[in-house]
C-alpha cells in the first residue's frame, strides 16, 4: 500500500515537472540538432465500478491506478533514415505492474521507388502493427475513448503483453493509384512474452515458472485506404507459436499456438467516424499443459461497432457496442460453466459505452466514458481473484472511466 | 425598431464582406529555396506531391535537402482551409496520422508553429522549409 502511495506521488511530480518544463503551446520540444525533437504525454485515469474490479480496486471510492506517461525522441540521421525511441511508464492496477519499460527503439529506413510506391524496413524494438489502434494504444490522444474496446484490445488480460511491441524487424510497402492506396507490413520478431504474466496467460497456469522460447512471432497487416484514410479496410494477423520451458517440477513444459486474425473497417466523415473490427483468437495448447491430458483448442470471438461524433470544435461523443465470447461455439457460456464450475458470465462480456471527450486547451484533454456491461469475460484475474474462487462476481455492472491528459 | 433593423443590416453586410475577404484570399505554398535551385518561392507542387510531403512520405527535396514542413495549429482557420482546399483532407485526418507516427516511432510529423509570423520566420530561415500563407 505504501509502495503505491509513493509511486502515486512520484508520478504526480513527474507530471507536474513536465508541465512546468514544457508547459508551452508547443506540440514538440526542438532539441536544436537537425530535426531532432522530443514529445511526451502524461495521462492520469480514474476508474469506478459498481461491481467487479477494473484497473485496481475500483469499487466504493474508485481507483486512481491508471497512469500512462511517455517520452519519445526522434530525428533523421539521413533524410530517409529515422531513429526513434520511447520510454513508457504504465500502471493499470493488477493488469499491468511493469511500470517503466522501453516501448519502442527503432531505425526506420524508407525508400521511395517512384512517385507511387515506397518500401521500407524497420529494425529494433518495434510496435506491432495490428488493427486500427494497437500501434499507439497506450496514448489516449490516439484512442477514441478512455479505454479501447476490450473485446479486441485486451487490456486487463496478460495477452496484451505479447501484443504491444517486439524485438526484431518489419518490412513495409505502399503503392498508390490516385486516391487509392494499398499498404502491407510484415513483422518477424521476438515477442515480449516473458513479461507481465504473458506466459501464465498462454499456458493457462496461474503460476508458471519458466521461459517462453521457440519460433519468432509473425505479425502481418495489409489494407486499402481511400483519400488518406477517409475510408479504410484492414486485415491483420498475429501468429504466435511458442514453446514453454518449465523450470518447476509442478508444471510441465509444452507448446502453445495462438493465431489472432482481425478485420477492420473505418469511415471518416467530416463530423462522424464509423468503425468496426471483428477478430477471433485461436489458441492451442499441447497435451502436457492441460489438466485432463488432452490437447486443448479454443476459438474466441471479439467484435465492436463504434461511432464518433465531433459535434463542436473541441468535443467528441462516442457510442460503442463491444462483445467478447470466450468460446465461439458456446456464446452463452453454458457448456463452459458446466465444464469448469465457474459462472456462465465468466465466458462473455457485452459492453455498451457512451463517451465524451473535450480538448479544453491546446495539448490538454479530459475524457469520460460510461459502460454498461453484462458479463465478466475480459476482466483481470489479478484484480478479481474471487471470480475464479467460487464467487459469482457481478454479472451486470457499470464502469466509469475518466482520464486527464497533457502532452507536448 | 428602424435602428435595430439598420444595425442588423450593417452587421450582415460586414459579415458578408469578411467572409468574402476570407474566401478571396488565396493559399500560397512557400518553400525556402536557399539551397534548392529547382524550387521557386511560389512553388507549383500539385496535391499529390503536397500530400506526400505533409503526410511525411517524402522526406527530402530532389537535390537531397531534408524537407522541413511547418503547419499552423489544428484549429487555425488557415490550417483548416489548407487541409481541406489544398490537401483535400479533414484536419483531424492529418493530426491522427501524425499522432500515430509520433507515438509509434514510424515518422516525424511536421512542426506546428504558433501563428503566421512564426511560420514566416521558419520558412525564411530554415533551409528546405515548406509552409503556407494566405495572400
Amino acid at each position: 500500500m505504501q509502495k503505491i502511495t509513493i509511486l502515486n506521488c512520484l508520478s504526480t511530480f513527474i507530471i507536474a515537472g513536465l508541465c512546468l518544463l514544457f508547459g508551452r503551446d508547443a506540440y514538440s520540444l526542438d532539441l536544436g540538432v537537425g530535426d531532432w525533437r522530443a514529445h511526451g504525454f502524461a495521462s492520469q485515469g480514474y476508474t469506478y465500478t459498481t461491481g467487479n474490479n477494473f484497473f485496481g480496486n475500483s469499487q466504493k471510492d474508485g481507483s486512481f491506478d491508471f497512469r500512462e506517461i511517455g517520452i519519445n525522441v526522434m530525428g533523421h540521421v539521413y533524410p530517409n533514415l529515422l531513429i526513434a525511441a520511447q520510454g513508457l511508464y504504465r500502471n493499470a492496477g493488477g493488469s499491468d505492474t511493469d511500470n517503466f519499460r522501453l516501448d519502442f527503439a527503432n531505425l526506420d529506413y524508407q525508400l521511395p521507388l517512384n512517385n507511387k510506391s515506397t518500401v521500407g524496413i524497420r529494425l529494433g524494438r518495434i510496435k506491432n502493427p495490428f488493427g486500427l489502434y494497437n500501434d499507439t494504444r497506450d496514448v489516449i490522444w490516439t484512442r477514441p475513448g478512455v479505454t479501447l474496446p476490450q473485446s479486441v484490445y485486451f487490456d486487463a488480460l496478460a495477452l496484451r503483453q505479447a501484443m504491444i511491441s517486439s524485438d526484431g524487424g518489419l518490412i513495409y510497402g505502399r503503392h498508390a493509384i490516385g486516391e487509392h492506396a494499398f499498404n502491407a507490413e510484415f513483422v518477424t520478431a521476438n515477442p515480449l512474452d516473458n513479461t507481465g504474466g504473458a506466459s501464465e496467460f498462454l499456458t493457462g497456469h496461474a503460476n508458471a515458472p519458466g521461459k517462453m522460447t521457440g519460433r519468432p512471432l509473425f505479425v502481418g497487416r495489409a489494407g486499402y485506404q481511400w483519400k488518406e484514410g477517409r475510408f479504410r479496410l484492414l486485415f491483420s494477423i498475429v501468429d504466435l507459436d511458442r514453446d514453454f520451458k518449465s523450470s518447476s517440477p509442478a508444471v510441465s513444459s509444452g507448446s502453445i499456438k495462438t493465431l489472432y486474425p482481425l478485420a477492420s473497417a473505418q469511415l471518416n466523415l467530416e463530423k462522424w467516424s464509423f468503425t468496426a473490427e471483428y477478430g477471433q483468437v485461436i489458441l492451442e495448447r499441447s497435451e502436457s499443459l492441460t489438466p485432463d491430458g488432452a490437447a486443448f483448442k479454443n476459438t474466441s470471438e471479439s467484435f465492436y461497432v463504434q461511432s464518433e461524433y465531433r459535434f463542436a470544435p473541441a468535443w467528441t461523443a462516442l457510442l460503442r457496442f463491444d462483445a467478447f465470447f470466450a468460446n465461439i461455439h458456446d456464446r452463452s457460456g453454458k457448456k463452459s460453466a458446466q465444464l469448469t464450475g465457474l459462472p456462465k458470465h465468466n465466458f462473455f462480456a457485452k459492453d455498451i459505452t457512451f463517451g465524451l471527450r473535450w480538448e479544453f486547451a491546446r495539448n490538454f484533454l479530459v475524457a469520460a466514458d460510461y459502460h454498461r456491461i453484462h458479463g465478466t469475460g475480459w476482466l483481470s484475474p489479478t484484480d478479481n481473484p474471487q471470480l475464479f474462487q467460487g464467487s459469482e462476481g457481478d454479472a451486470n455492472w457499470d464502469l466509469i472511466t475518466v482520464m486527464f491528459s497533457y502532452r507536448f | 425598431m428602424r435602428s435595430i433593423e439598420k444595425n442588423f443590416f450593417i452587421k450582415i453586410t460586414l459579415f458578408l464582406l469578411l467572409t468574402n475577404a476570407a474566401i478571396a484570399s488565396e493559399i500560397v505554398i512557400k518553400v525556402n529555396n536557399h539551397t534548392n535551385s529547382d524550387y521557386s518561392q511560389n512553388t507549383q507542387l500539385n496535391q499529390e506531391q503536397l500530400r506526400r510531403i505533409f503526410f511525411t512520405r517524402q522526406t527530402h527535396w530532389s537535390d537531397g535537402t531534408p524537407i522541413r514542413a511547418f503547419v499552423l495549429p489544428d484549429k487555425h482557420p488557415l490550417h483548416i482551409r489548407f487541409s481541406k482546399e489544398i490537401l483535400g483532407v479533414y484536419p483531424y485526418q492529418l493530426r491522427s496520422a501524425w499522432d500515430r507516427m509520433m507515438y509509434s516511432g514510424t515518422g516525424s510529423p511536421p512542426i506546428t508553429v504558433n501563428n503566421i509570423e512564426d511560420m514566416r520566420d521558419k520558412i525564411q530561415f530554415t533551409p528546405g522549409a515548406i509552409g503556407y500563407f494566405a495572400e
